[in-house]
């Protein structure tokens, strides 16, 4: 078994709400000074900055996954990865598919989309809207992107705002989740069992969310043992199979 | 007033089809956040909402309102149906939105007062 520190949940600068300074190689590089050694890009419904943080990626040495943080017409927040790039390419006409009729972006109210080259040059400005819900709901967000080989966990249940478990009251197991994400403030929550109950046993596990350097090196992260740094590996870590190990909670030392 | 009393004022679109339509509604509630559902509403009332999703009949019946009211043109999942049926638990479905909805409640004195 070997050991790695893995952050599931991180933007680019192509999410409106992310600073310009998340560029994939920009991400990449720091993960890998401070030994990060698996990371899933994951942007709002959207994938174009993935190809430069996966070359950024064999560039520094570090596993970057593609991911696609989705949100399903309940408007809460679900992060699928993918083992390949081909499946998110597919994954992403299914998304744009069920995101036909919105406006398009407001850089000024929402923040500016960019898409860049894993060298950080400017490529294009996403103009289409990447906020907003699509007409997929949960269930067939979880359903259809698991049969394509993702996996899926429910982003910041423990949060106000874009939680499946503030939308929907509790998550049933109606619902093939591979994991929920707690947010730094629920991890107490892992001791105190409060939230176990609302989303019936489900693993846990902890991410940055990162939108900021700052938020991604300072955010959770979790401590993985596996065989190899695959996603195959990463779902019998969270499923609890023998000898792989999962643990949420962990931080990185950084001192900004 | 009766929950069959409010279905014919506002014209509302019955969906469930084992329900309890004489029972009293003591008071009304409007949100889509069902966590914030699950805390604020109370037996007896009539809740406006535009989730379609089955956990509403699994909310409704464990709170045991009175009704549930589905807004907004908002489609209802036959699993909701299902569900709501298993605990008698009248759904309601109509084109107007949560505000007109909720302001017609209002207007026929379900205020929260008493």
């Amino acid at each position: 078994m070997k050991t790695f520190i893995a952050d599931f949940h991180v933007h680019t600068l192509l999410s409106p709400c992310a600073e310009v300074e998340m560029t994939p190689h920009h991400i990449v590089m720091r993960a890998a000074q401070y030994g990060i050694s698996i990371l899933a890009i994951t942007d709002h419904n959207s994938s174009a900055n993935v190809p430069a943080a996966l070359e950024a990626g064999r560039k520094y040495g570090l596993k970057v996954l593609p991911g696609m943080e989705v949100e399903c017409a309940e408007e809460a927040h679900l992060v699928v990865i993918f083992a390949t790039w081909e499946q998110l390419l597919n994954w992403q006409k299914i998304i744009d598919n069920s995101r036909i009729g919105l406006p398009p972006n407001n850089a000024e109210k929402f923040g500016k989309q960019f898409v860049v080259d894993a060298d950080d040059n400017f490529l294009y400005e996403e103009k289409k809207l990447l906020l907003g819900s699509c007409s997929l709901k949960a269930e067939d967000v979880i359903k259809q992107s698991k049969e394509m080989g993702a996996l899926v966990f429910a982003a910041h249940i423990d949060r106000p705002s874009y939680s499946l478990l503030g939308q929907l009251g509790f998550i049933g197991d109606d619902l093939p989740l591979d994991a929920v994400e707690i947010s730094r403030l629920a991890i107490e929550e892992l001791k105190e069992k409060k939230l176990k109950p609302l989303v019936n046993n489900r693993p846990y596990m902890t991410n940055s969310d990162g939108h900021t350097i700052a938020d991604f090196l300072q955010g959770p992260k979790n401590f993985l043992e596996l065989k190899e740094p695959s996603l195959e590996e990463i779902k019998l870590a969270l499923a609890g199979k023998t000898e792989r190990k999962f643990k949420p909670g962990y931080f990185i030392k950084y001192d900004c | 007033m009766k929950v069959s009393q409010i279905v014919k004022k506002l014209q509302l679109t019955k969906v469930t089809r084992r329900e309890d339509l004489e029972r009293e509604v003591t008071g009304g509630y409007t949100s889509d956040l069902l966590s914030n559902v699950m805390g604020q509403a109370k037996t007896g009332m009539i809740w406006v909402t535009m989730q379609g999703h089955h956990n509403i009949a699994a909310i409704g019946s464990l709170i045991g309102l009175a009704a549930i009211i589905v807004a907004g043109g908002t489609k209802i999942e036959e699993d909701t149906i299902i569900k709501a049926d298993e605990n008698e638990l009248p759904i309601f479905t109509t084109d107007m939105s949560s505000y007109e909805v909720t302001g017609k409640l209002y207007a026929l004195d379900i205020t929260n007062k008493q």
